[in-house]
Formats: C-alpha cells, sequence, structure tokens
C-alpha cells in the first residue's frame, strides 16, 4: 500500500458535521467512502469519509459542449488542470488528538484552505479499531448511507490487510444498529460480505474510480 | 483475576422463577448444557449456579421469518449474539461474599439475585472445589473430622465431587434410575463409602444377591467384588438359600430361617397386593390371633376344610374369605426358608452384630421376587425398629454418650412395594421413613418407578442420586420436596444412560451432575483392600523396616 501524504486538495467550505475538499486533479479525488484527514487546529485531526463528488461545467465546457470534434488535450485538460475545482464532499466521522481516535464530531470545523490529507493504512486502521462511528454514517440524513457503510467498511478491510475478523465486528455493529430494519441490514451484510474480495482484485478500482 | 470462560450477561429474572443470561457471541449454544454449572460474579456476591434451559431468541420477527441463507456463513457470524442469540436459564443455588468480611458466612441459600448484566462464567475447577469439598453451609455445627466421599466428577473436569457421608446417613435417601443405569453400582459405591468412613452401619436386603460378593459387570463382562470381600469380616453375609450360595461357592456368615410364629398380620397385610388378598381376609387374620396368638398362621395351614368351616362359625368369621386366606396363605408355609416354629436367635444375632458396629447383608437366593422380599424385611425390620425404639429412649433418659445407638442405615430395593401410598400407611418402614430420623435409623431405597413412592415419604427423603429417568412421572416424583425442583427437571432426561447421575439433596451443597465414580481395582485400593499377596508384602515391608533384612 502506497503512503500518499501529499495533499490532495484544500477546504472549500466547512461545517461541524462535514466538509467539502476541492480537488485539482481528478486522479487524486478520494474515492467513495475512503478515509481522509485535515488539520483543524492544534493537535486536532478531523477525520472523514468521503461520500459525494461534484464536477462542475464552467463557462469554457458550456461553450464547446455541443462541439462534435473536440480535441484530446482540452478532454484531458478538464481532468487534469480545471479551472473549476472538483467539489469532494466529506462526512465528519471523528478526530484525533494525541494519537487518541474519539468517534463523535470534533470541537470545530476544519478553516477553509486547510490541506487535506488522504488516510495511511496505519491511520485507518488505528481509527477503526472502534466502530461507534458506523453509527454516524448510518443515521445522516440525505447521503447514501447504507452504501457509503458498505464502501468504508470494505475500504477499511483492504486497508488493514484483509482482515475477516473486522468485517464480521463491524457487520455486527451493524446489526446492532439496524436491529428493526433487517431488509436494510441485509442488503449492508451482502455489500460487505468476504467472497466479494476473492475472485477480482479491487485494487485498480479503488485508486481510480469515482462511483 | 482467574481467566474463567465468560459465557454471558444476566438480563432479567427472579429468585423464584430462575435467571436469563444473554450468551456472549463467542459462546456457542451448542455447548451449553442442562446442568452445566455456572458462577455469575454480582456486584457484591458470587451466585453459584446450574444452567436450566437453554433457549434461542432474535431480536426481530424477521430474521426469522427470512433467515440468511443455509451457506452464508458470514452472515450467520455477523448475526449470532446480534440479532439472532442464544439464552440460558440460570438456577441461583449458592451465594458467597465476594468479599470476605468478618461476618462472612461462607456458602448458603440464595436469598437474592445478582444485579442486572452481572457477567456469567463457566465454573473452573476452583469452583468445584469450593462448593463439593469445603463444605461450609451456615447453620449446622460440626464436632470432629467431617465423612467426605468422592462419588464422582463433573461431566467436563477431572475434579472431584464429595458428598458429607455423616449428613448423608441422618436421613433417608434414595437411588433412583432407569433399569440398568447403574442404581446397583451407586449403592455399592455409598455402602463403601460409609462402611470405609463408619459413618453408619447397614443393613441391606439384597434381593438379587449382589452386594456381598462378586457379581458381573453388563458392560465390561468382569467381575466386581462384593462389600464382603473388600471389607473383609466387618461385613457379614447371611443367606435365606444356602444352596444358592453354595453353587456360586460362597460361604455365608449364617442362614436366616423363619417361623410361621414370627410372621404377623401386618406383613401379611403388606402382602394384599402381591397374593391377591381381599381385606375382608385380611380382617379375618385377626379373629385367628385373637384366638392363636402368635400361633396363627400355623393353625391357619393346617386346618382342614371341615376345622376350617368350624372356626368360622364359632369366630364370626365370612367363611368363603377364610378359605380364601388359607389357600392364598399356604405359599408361604411352603417357602423354603420357612419353619413351623423358630425362636428369634437368628434375627437377635444379626440385630447384635448391627449393634457391635458390623454391617449384614442379606441375600436372597431364589427367593428373589418381591413377595418373598417384602415378608422377610418387614419381620426382621420389625425387630430392629423395636430395638431402636427402646434403645434411643434408654438413651433420651440416660444421655449418656455411650448409650447413643449407632446409626443404621437399611437398603431396600423395588422400595415402591414398602412405600407406594397404601402400604407406607402400614409398614415398619414407611413409620421409618417418615419418622425413624429420630431414633438413629434411616432407609437408602432404590427403585427404577420413584412414582410409585408415597409423595410423604419422597418428601422426607434427604439425598437423591438419581441416574437417567425418562418417563414424566418419575422425573416429578424425584422433585417431590425440592423447593424451586420444576427447573431442574430437564437435567434428569439429559443424562447418559450409564454412569452419570444427579445428585442433589442434604448431603450435597447444591445439586450436581455427576460421571460416577468407577467401582474397579483403583476403587477397591481407595476403599483399603489388597489383594493377598500384596497384603503379605506389605507385612514383609513394614517386618523389614522394623526389624532389618
Ligand atoms: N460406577 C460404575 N462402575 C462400573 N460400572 C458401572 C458403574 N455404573 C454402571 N456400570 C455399568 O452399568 C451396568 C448396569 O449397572 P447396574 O447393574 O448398577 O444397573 P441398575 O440400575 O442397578 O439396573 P437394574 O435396574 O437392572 O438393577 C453395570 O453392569 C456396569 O457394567
Ligand atoms: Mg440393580
Amino acid at each position: 500500500m502506497t503512503h500518499d501524504l501529499s495533499p490532495l486538495g484544500r477546504v472549500l467550505r466547512s461545517s461541524t458535521t462535514e466538509f467539502v475538499v476541492g480537488c485539482q486533479d481528478l486522479a487524486r479525488v478520494p474515492t467513495f467512502g475512503s478515509f481522509v484527514k485535515v488539520q483543524a487546529h492544534d493537535g486536532v485531526w478531523v477525520y472523514g469519509a468521503a461520500y459525494n463528488v461534484l464536477i462542475d461545467d464552467d463557462p469554457f465546457v458550456r461553450q464547446i459542449i455541443g462541439n462534435p470534434h473536440i480535441p484530446r488535450e482540452v478532454a484531458l485538460d478538464q481532468k487534469e488542470n480545471r479551472q473549476t475545482p472538483i467539489e469532494v464532499e466529506v462526512l465528519v466521522l471523528g478526530y484525533a488528538r494525541d494519537g487518541l481516535v474519539h468517534q463523535y464530531l470534533p470541537p470545530q470545523p476544519p478553516a477553509t484552505l486547510s490541506d487535506v490529507y488522504p488516510c495511511t493504512a496505519s491511520e485507518v486502521t488505528a481509527f477503526t479499531g472502534q466502530l461507534s462511528y458506523l453509527r454516524t454514517i448510518l443515521f445522516t440524513p440525505q447521503i447514501p448511507a447504507d452504501e457509503l457503510l458498505a464502501a468504508n467498511v470494505r475500504e477499511a478491510y483492504l486497508r488493514r490487510g484483509g482482515d475477516r475478523e473486522f468485517l464480521v465486528e463491524a457487520g455486527r455493529e451493524a446489526a446492532r444498529l439496524l436491529k428493526d430494519e433487517y431488509d436494510r441490514l441485509k442488503a449492508i451484510l451482502s455489500r460487505i460480505r468476504p467472497s466479494l474480495f476473492r475472485s477480482s482484485t479491487p485494487e485498480p478500482a479503488r485508486r481510480r474510480g469515482v462511483t | 483475576m482467574r481467566d474463567r470462560q465468560r459465557i454471558g450477561t444476566v438480563i432479567q429474572g427472579s429468585l423464584l422463577e430462575g435467571l436469563t443470561a444473554k450468551l456472549e457471541p463467542s459462546a456457542s449454544v451448542e455447548s451449553m448444557r442442562v446442568g452445566n454449572f455456572v458462577v455469575i460474579e454480582g456486584q457484591k456476591k458470587q451466585f453459584f449456579s446450574l444452567i436450566t434451559d437453554v433457549a434461542l431468541g432474535a431480536t426481530n420477527e424477521q430474521v426469522l421469518l427470512d433467515p440468511p441463507a443455509g451457506a452464508d456463513d458470514f452472515a450467520n457470524a455477523v448475526l449470532a449474539g446480534t440479532s439472532t442469540f442464544g439464552t440460558v436459564k440460570i438456577a441461583p443455588m449458592l451465594m458467597l461474599d465476594a468479599e470476605p468480611s468478618l461476618e462472612d458466612q461462607g456458602l448458603r441459600p440464595v436469598k437474592t439475585v445478582p444485579s442486572h448484566f452481572s457477567p456469567v462464567y463457566e465454573a473452573d475447577e476452583d469452583d468445584f472445589l469450593r462448593v463439593f469439598q469445603e463444605d461450609t453451609v451456615s447453620g449446622v455445627e460440626r464436632v470432629g473430622k467431617k465423612k467426605f466421599f468422592e462419588i464422582g466428577k463433573p461431566l467436563n473436569m477431572e475434579v472431584p465431587v464429595c458428598m458429607d457421608l455423616e449428613r448423608f446417613v441422618e436421613r433417608s435417601n434414595g437411588i433412583f434410575g432407569k433399569s440398568g443405569t447403574g442404581k446397583s453400582f451407586l449403592a455399592r459405591l455409598m455402602l463403601s463409602g460409609i462402611i470405609k468412613s463408619r459413618a453408619a452401619v447397614n443393613l441391606v436386603f439384597d434381593m438379587h444377591s449382589e452386594y456381598g460378593w462378586e457379581t458381573q459387570s453388563e458392560e465390561t463382562g468382569h467381575f466386581v467384588k462384593g462389600l464382603r470381600q473388600l471389607f473383609g469380616p466387618q461385613v457379614l453375609s447371611y443367606t435365606l438359600d444356602p444352596e444358592s450360595a453354595r453353587n456360586r461357592n460362597v460361604q455365608p456368615d449364617g442362614v436366616v430361617v423363619i417361623g410361621l410364629n414370627q410372621i404377623q398380620v401386618e406383613d401379611v397385610a403388606l402382602l394384599q397386593e402381591e397374593l391377591n388378598l381381599t381385606s375382608t381376609a385380611v380382617e379375618s387374620s385377626y379373629l385367628l390371633v385373637d384366638r392363636y396368638r402368635d400361633r396363627w398362621l400355623q393353625q391357619l395351614l393346617n386346618m382342614d376344610a371341615e376345622t376350617l368351616r368350624d372356626f368360622a362359625r364359632e369366630s364370626g368369621a365370612h367363611p368363603e374369605a377364610m378359605a380364601a386366606l388359607k389357600r392364598k396363605l399356604d405359599m408361604i408355609g411352603r417357602l423354603g426358608f420357612v419353619k413351623e416354629h423358630v425362636d428369634d436367635s437368628v434375627i437377635d444375632e444379626i440385630v447384635r452384630s448391627i449393634e457391635s458396629g458390623r454391617h449384614v447383608i442379606l441375600e436372597f437366593g431364589q427367593y428373589n421376587n418381591p413377595r418373598e422380599y417384602i415378608l422377610v424385611a418387614n419381620i426382621i425390620t420389625r425387630r430392629i425398629h423395636d430395638l431402636y425404639r427402646q434403645k434411643t429412649e434408654r438413651y433420651q433418659q440416660t444421655k449418656k454418650p455411650e448409650d447413643r445407638p449407632r446409626q443404621l442405615m437399611i437398603t431396600i430395593e423395588e422400595a415402591h412395594k414398602f412405600l407406594n401410598p397404601v402400604a407406607a400407611r402400614q409398614t415398619i418402614f414407611g413409620t421409618i421413613a417418615r419418622e425413624m430420623r429420630k431414633y438413629f435409623v434411616t432407609l437408602l431405597v432404590i427403585d427404577q418407578r420413584p412414582s410409585g413412592i408415597d409423595t410423604e415419604v419422597l418428601s422426607q427423603i434427604g439425598t437423591k442420586i438419581t441416574a437417567l429417568l425418562n418417563d414424566e412421572k418419575d422425573i416429578e416424583a424425584v422433585f417431590t420436596g425440592v423447593g424451586g425442583g420444576g427447573r431442574l427437571k430437564a437435567l434428569l432426561a439429559a443424562l447418559d444412560p450409564r454412569q452419570q447421575a444427579l445428585v442433589l439433596g442434604y448431603a450435597v451443597p447444591m445439586p450436581v451432575e455427576v460421571r460416577t465414580r468407577t467401582y474397579d481395582e483403583a476403587f477397591y485400593r481407595a476403599m483399603g483392600h489388597r489383594e493377598r499377596d500384596e497384603q503379605r508384602r506389605e507385612a514383609e515391608k513394614a517386618r523389614t523396616e522394623l526389624f532389618g533384612e
């Protein structure tokens, strides 16, 4: 697993419960469900999961969108060097201070223009040592919560080196949270079951795809 | 902290109904067995308890309506302990202060329940040792050394489960179980323990001639030793059937004969069912007693039809009933061990042996059916009963320790024949079961149909050692007089058919399932028995140690 510690973008807008990252390069946009972190103030690192990516148009795109022959360089430029940033919406899951993980909202949101980083494998492992953050995902309105939870758990599973026990524990946490919503639970379980990882290597999808 | 396996968490319950605990996801329902010994760590107390039921639960009906597909281990693993979970019913039995204090009372009966969410642990060896060896149930003062006897081991552990033999012999006891479950072997074990520890002197009415000398084990085909062989002349073997003894090559210490003069109406009344006698017939025997005293039976059996009619006319008896009585009692006169007139000398000899602390086993040989068994056991026991009454009354006057009668335990098989609701009111055994505790005589009843025994008698039984029983009524009967016993019912039907038993009552601090101790060479040695050549070697060794080569 590569540890890419250069920032993937900067905070565009933020609130206590979520923030939006502006990215320039589509290749570096965090995948759906993956963990990112940003420093809020001294020593507080806010952790979140990317749950939505917005690629907005700009006046130039509007102008040429109808053109039957768009030069390759122009299309490439739209991916790698955009006028308007790609917006990545991140749900705040908790924070870490002095190496201690807290799975509840941080005291302050990150300031705009703060650098946002992808989390390393060891940070993911440390953060997912507890699972009460899954509650935040499941019960946040107006996000694709079940899909986000499944994607996030799959991501954590891989970054933890394929730890089946983790999948079971995450499933159990979901089962406890959804004790009255068995259908939702079943749908989630079918999206995180270990057999999904056996046949294909999900590595490329994780690095590239924007769900 | 000890690393006992945590199996669950108390979630609800009451003292009367028992507790319910939710199992840990890691604890498999399938390894929870009814009868398992568990310990609940309350805030201030430990509760020593038994699992009495195991159940499956689900937080949501939906899960049950639409279970995960059969092969989906992942979903099963996730749901286990969350949406679906196992629960166990737990009966707390004893409690112990977690923090020993000055007024620490040791183990005592439960008076309360542990608080919500107290953890439940599988008992470990220390727990067993604590409960079944250091018997500290409060309220019992004891002098001298306690007499503990290992009856077996828990089902899943290698520690001894011990009974307090002094408590055991203080009350009447029962050994129950279906045929072939090991009742006779259990009786041999208990009798050995009592003989070895001198907790009581025994009189055994040995219906199938299996306690004195060798008998064959059904399972191994080997012969096992009898008590006469294990304990030598401390145990005397009497027989009703010297011929059977001769055929088996055993030398009885005495032969019992019964005189018609020793048979009383009470004995005949007890045989009412066996001989198919009407109650009018039994009543008319009193008319014979009025005229002939202790020769009544002899006279009756000698009457011809005419004298019988004359007697009926003169005494006002019903002639038909008289005739029927004679016809049916004729069988007694024909028994090999019955003589016209016998003085009390053999029975008195038996009584004297008992008084001197020697154990007596009376073999029935060929007379191994209930008729003869009931008759003889009743006659002999009546004599002993009279004697113990007198002795106890003397002791109560003098209060001298040397006048204290020796504790006596009488073993009877097919106990329901003596102690069924009708017989229990008429026979000496009923009296002993109900009140003779005060007179230092108790019973060890062995039976495969405890439901046939009078409930009043059952509730007087102190300690019950029960092997497998299937019949609902029999199981019910075992728990007669046991507080909260209903909860333990499932335990009995879950026992293995051989060499497993549930022990409950006065001689154990709490009910416990055991793998019964094996009656074999190792046991003989534990009882102090040595083969001849071994004895010689030991004597030789002792000699050389004393005097040198
Ligand atoms: N403690 C034991 N030690 C060794 N063998 C045992 C023991 N308990 C039971 N057995 C085996 O089980 C067989 C049956 O036991 P036992 O004769 O005591 O049964 P039972 O209940 O008295 O039967 P029944 O009702 O026919 O009298 C024995 O022959 C022996 O092989
Ligand atoms: Mg038997």
